[in-house]
């Protein structure tokens, strides 16, 4: 009996220790946490954790968010998305044959380990965007072929070609410039430490949960830098993003889900940033990507591989306006071309086609193929790309298409995507500031990103040249036949340009977004 | 005794070590390619061929195991796709799941036994039927569901209770507390059915043995009778219950902490095989399948401990 | 435990009468039965039962209340709920079941063998249940959707092989207890074969136990497919299935909670009932209840 009445105090006394240590651990553990908003500390709740923290291997669109805070570019955008200097002095100098440009930067700035910031720093940079082994940035600036330093404050970069987009891409990643001593000291382990020029500098991140930066004492403009600390805390689900919100755990959320926007509107305490983003989405069909990308394009025999008149069909199928309100509750704008309504070279008299079931039917019996016509339509996981994918099901059926959906995972998906593995693929394009960005790599026969299998020569045509071109008003005319050939071929079917919308509490002012998306707040503060 | 723990031991390692290799071998059946992982928007072949040369990914499999797990061994998992050591994160987020799992053990045991003992006590009464038909209830429904009905009534409706998230115990107590009451009763709850049902039944046999018989025929007080000698002999079948559903416990954190936005160890074991990370993934599961194997060694002992039989049989009935 | 002998027909039939006495005598274990038949019957005919088909969209009355075109209103995409319920049984009731018998089938000729035979071989059997303990239904789950896909299929798989230890357990702990009884050492001295023991001695009177342990796998199975489709990892939209449905209602919980409610309910009232039903066939079969 004895053994059995110790037994009970030891079993207690176990579940009691267990759940002590726990308590104690997670001080352990979360003593990172965010703290109360008194001392100014700004919490971001982000919809996906961004993958490595290196400007020359990063891919993720929230990836850049957090680089916006931590890490400046050569180049940025302002609020008119029009690209203004950053590390760089004054936009950059061409040459006459626009194969040299020249760049001079800014003087006393110091990296955030309070290296200073010059000429050999940003050299060091940019050959390792072009060089490194595994770099997403070499093919963004591929027509660099070697940069040269010419004093402390000037850069010179040689081209093989013209391109016209090299600016552009110096006001992204390409144009981040990283502390030599870090890259030195690190090396290809850069992520796990990066240290840049920027208003905060990179303290500590928890894979999944959160990144946490201070604010920088060696930044060139500290007095616009109000808060101490900002903390991104990784919320994927967006009713739990939402709920933190409004509870105010987070100050400012990154794209509020449409069904958690009426909610937040309804709050006095918050307010909603919103843009147009710079991208789209849409469908993706595969037309001739049998091989695999990078391979010689052989059309893949599927119906709407084979017929162009069945990939009008089943746009005619659909209906943009119902999609945006079915789906996203009305929040998205509706639109059929690869750049949208705010950008300098889109083309106010495209108009898109609304639903036509009788013409869509005539089409597909004009075509030959017997009913249903099937369609593989692959979609992504969550919640919002289900309704996307049962909508569109549902609205093709009626003209006569059977879609079968296909929820992948995102980076099976892709993987797939560049089999060619796939009937139509359900994606989009997080959008650059130039048009090139929303169209070169994806129609263009030398595109890196064609996993369509399409191209033409005309549209090749249009797309080198529009490169070349000298002026906006050459390039707009290019692109506009460009979109025209894109409108008949139907490779993408764009359904609609996201609309972001970011919410904030209305105790925090100076938080911005511009039409890239991207939450900037940097120089925000309470109020 | 030595002996005992020995074999015991012997038998974990025999496992921990299969289970390594499962874990090893299941991740590179996971169709897809790893470098792929590594390269989000971007898919230059080139890029994905340099890829795979830096990680070791075209080594033959069994020289990857062996290094891998010589690094294990030493504590080092790796690193994962975004360049943070895999220890780094399963260290920080275990923490968190530990405290869920502790509040609910805490919680299903006490309404567990307590339920149980009270249905026992005052079988066939009133209360025996409610406690059952509760009980029952707990093993009906999904517990995730019974997560997602509470945020609708406590947090959204009532905003007694935030609807998700996690704050550390050091930095705010009783937010901390705030945050984990309902993630703690959805995931205990399902504990507390199954334990209650075998705490009555087992409770009922006790109360029908002799020796019992006998305390009460000497007078004993119904406490007496009830806390000191059926209730001891009855905490041989909590421990074993227990130990049984510590599996049910884990995948239970798993969604828990999903529905809950709490950034815990159980979450990640599902993140990292969505999002391919292989050294996370690894990593991840193949702690998962040691910390069971060494919970269910301590199991065991403690159950040995209390129960001279099995040791001398030599532990191979439980 | 109970014990059969292989008699003349009218004894079993009396046994049965007996049992089927005591069974209609407990309201509960009666209803749960009339609840899961029904369940069954729904899901197989859910063509004819349902009002509608379960993809038929309306888009012009997404998450309208209930009326009487739509009993119990209607979902995000203009779909009758009632009618998704229905047809969202068959992916739930067909996991339930398949699963259980998968595991049956796997866990009870290992018991068994382990039970009887004992020695080295028991010990293996031992090692390796031990090591599919050691993987949480989730993570298993969560693993072969990843390997083979999701489906509703290697959901199954996997709430199946999940199902398979603690049924190698019970099996083998009803073997080593039956080989113990009297009537099997007996026919070991007459020299009968193992397979004759197993066969005729050991497996029938087994079946008793094995059945209410099935009863009670059904409906953790059920939440267990609820659980994985829920998680994305089992059943695939548009085909419905609870779980399907509460992965759906997840983002409408503050907008409209009944997309979450009527699914989840659907739920418990099945499980709650193969519950009850298992308790009953347990009280029922036990010789020593005394009603």
């Amino acid at each position: 009996m004895k053994r059995i009445g110790t037994h009970r105090a030891r079993s207690a006394l176990a579940v009691l220790g267990v759940v002590a240590i726990g308590l104690l651990a997670t001080g352990a553990g979360g003593s990172l946490a965010a703290e109360k908003k008194a001392g100014g500390t700004l919490t971001i709740g982000l919809a996906e954790d961004p993958d490595a923290l290196d400007p020359t291997l990063a891919r993720t669109f929230v990836g850049r968010m957090v680089f916006l805070h931590m890490c400046e570019k050569l180049y940025d955008l302002n609020a008119k998305l029009e690209i203004v200097p950053q590390l760089a002095a004054a936009m950059p100098a061409l040459s006459g044959d626009k194969k040299r440009m020249t760049i001079k930067l800014r003087r006393g700035v110091r990296f955030n380990d309070g290296t200073p910031f010059n000429a050999q720093a940003v050299k060091i940079s940019l050959d390792r965007h072009r060089t490194l082994s595994g770099s997403a940035r070499a093919s963004e600036i591929s027509p660099v072929t070697s940069v040269n330093v010419v004093n402390n404050y000037t850069v010179r970069l040689n081209l093989n070609a013209r391109y016209s987009p090299l600016t552009a891409q110096l006001a992204d990643r390409a144009g981040m410039i990283m502390s030599p001593k870090q890259l030195d000291a690190l090396g290809s382990k850069f992520a796990s430490n990066p240290v840049c020029v920027g208003p905060f500098k990179f303290t500590s991140r928890t894979a999944g949960d959160r990144i946490v930066l201070d604010k920088s004492q060696f930044y060139y403009a500290r007095n616009k830098v109000k808060l101490n600390r900002i903390i991104f805390r990784i919320i994927t689900d967006t009713s739990a993003r939402a709920a933190n919100l409004r509870s105010h755990d987070i100050q400012v959320e990154d794209r509020i889900a449409s069904t958690d926007l009426p909610a937040i509107q309804r709050d006095k305490t918050l307010r909603v940033l919103k843009a147009t983003s710079i991208g789209y989405q849409g469908l993706s069909i595969n037309i001739g990507n049998k091989n695999g990308i990078g391979k010689p394009f052989e059309n893949v025999g599927t119906p709407l591989a084979a017929k162009r008149s069945l990939r009008q069909a089943f746009e005619l199928s659909l209906d943009r306006k119902v999609i945006n309100r079915v789906v996203f509750g009305g929040t998205n704008l509706p639109g059929c071309l690869p750049i949208p309504p705010a950008s300098p070279y889109f083309d106010k008299r495209i108009k898109c086609p609304g639903r036509n079931l009788p013409k869509a039917r005539s089409m597909i019996r004009a075509s030959g193929v017997s009913t249903p016509v099937h369609v593989r339509l692959m979609i992504g996981t969550d919640q919002v790309q289900a309704r996307l994918g049962q909508v569109i099901q549902s609205m093709a059926r009626d003209a006569g298409f059977q879609v079968d959906l296909q929820p992948t995972e995102f980076v099976t998906a892709l993987r797939r995507q560049d089999q060619g593995n796939y009937d139509a693929f359900a994606i989009g394009w997080s959008g650059r500031v130039d048009p090139d960005g929303n169209i070169y790599q994806f129609v263009h026969s030398k595109g890196s990103l064609n996993n369509l299998g399409w191209s033409s020569p005309r549209m090749d045509l249009l797309l080198d040249n529009a490169r070349k071109a000298a002026t906006p008003q050459a390039r707009r005319t290019l692109y506009d036949a460009a979109y025209r050939v894109l409108r008949t071929e139907l490779p993408l079917i764009y359904l609609w340009y996201p609309v972001n919308r970011h919410g904030v509490m209305k105790s925090v002012k100076g938080v911005r977004l511009y039409g890239d998306g991207l939450i900037r707040a940097y120089f925000a503060e309470y109020k | 005794m030595g002996v005992f723990i020995l074999r015991k031991l012997g038998a974990a390692l025999i496992v921990v070590f299969l289970a390594s290799v499962v874990v090893f071998v299941g991740v590179r059946a996971i169709p897809g390619d790893p470098a792929l992982a590594l390269a989000a928007e971007d898919r230059d072949p080139e890029v994905l061929a340099a890829i795979r040369e830096k990680y070791g990914l075209d080594d033959p499999l069994p020289v990857q195991y062996v290094r891998w797990a010589g690094l294990a061994l030493q504590g080092d998992l790796g690193t994962d796709n975004r360049g943070i050591p895999v220890s780094e994160t399963i260290v920080t987020r275990i923490p968190l799941t530990l405290e869920l799992a502790g509040l609910a053990l805490l919680i299903g045991t006490v309404l567990g036994i307590s339920a149980g003992v009270i249905a026992a006590v005052r079988r066939g009464k009133a209360s025996d039927y409610a406690a059952t038909s509760v009980a029952l209830l707990g093993l009906s429904v999904p517990h995730f569901w019974l997560g997602l009905m509470m945020i609708i009534v406590f947090a959204v409706n009532l905003g007694w209770l935030p609807a998700g998230g996690y704050v550390s115990f050091r930095e705010d107590p009783v937010g901390n507390l705030e945050h984990m009451v309902m993630p703690a009763i959805v995931l205990g709850a399902g504990l507390s059915a199954v334990l209650m049902r075998q705490m009555r039944s087992a409770m009922l046999d006790s109360l029908g043995a002799d020796y019992v018989r006998t305390a009460r025929a000497k007078g004993l007080s119904e406490w007496s009778v009830v806390g000191k000698h059926a209730l001891r002999n009855s905490l041989i079948t909590i421990v074993t219950v227990i130990g049984l559903q510590l599996g049910a416990l884990i995948s239970g954190a798993v969604i828990t902490e999903q529905i809950f936005g709490i950034a815990g160890f159980g979450r990640l074991t599902v993140d990292s095989i969505a999002q391919r990370d292989y050294p996370l993934i690894q990593g991840v599961v193949l702690v998962v399948a040691v910390g069971y194997v060494v919970v269910n060694l301590f199991v065991d002992l403690t159950y040995s401990v209390i129960n001279p039989r099995i040791r001398v049989s030599g532990g191979a009935s439980k | 435990m109970s014990y059969v002998e292989a008699s003349p027909l009218g004894a079993r039939a009396r046994r049965r009468r007996i049992m089927r006495r005591r069974f209609l005598r407990r309201p509960a274990a009666v209803i749960s039965l009339v609840i899961v038949v029904g369940a069954v019957l729904a899901a197989i005919f859910a063509r004819w039962v349902a009002p509608y088909s379960p993809d038929q969209t309306d888009f012009d009355a997404i998450l309208a209340g209930p009326s009487r075109e739509h009993l119990l209103g209607t979902d995000e995409l203009g779909r009758d709920t009632l009618s998704r319920i229905i047809w969202g049984a068959r992916a739930s009731i067909q996991a339930g079941f398949l699963a259980t018998v998968l595991a049956m089938a796997v866990a009870v000729p290992i018991g068994l063998i382990g039970g009887y035979y004992r020695g080295w071989l028991d010990t293996v059997i031992a090692r390796v249940t031990d090591v599919l303990l050691a993987f949480p239904f989730l993570i298993l789950a969560v693993g072969l959707a990843a390997i083979l896909g999701p489906s509703l299929l290697n959901a199954t798989l996997a709430l199946g092989i999940a199902a398979i230890p603690p049924l190698i357990r019970i099996a083998r702990g009803e073997t080593l207890a039956l080989r113990e009884e009297d009537y099997v050492r007996a026919a070991v001295a007459n020299g009968a074969n193992d397979a004759v023991i197993i066969g005729r001695h050991i497996l029938p009177n087994m079946t008793s136990t094995l059945l209410v342990q099935a009863t009670l796998t059904i409906p953790a199975a059920i939440i267990g497919e609820a659980v994985l489709s829920f998680l994305g990892l089992g059943v695939q939209p548009p085909t419905p299935s609870w779980g399907v449905m509460l992965n759906a209602a997840q983002p409408y919980l503050n907008e409209a909670p009944s997309l979450a409610i009527y699914p989840g309910l659907a739920i418990v009232i099945v499980a709650l009932a193969f519950n009850l039903l298992g308790d009953g066939l347990r009280d029922v079969l036990d010789p020593k209840t005394e009603r």
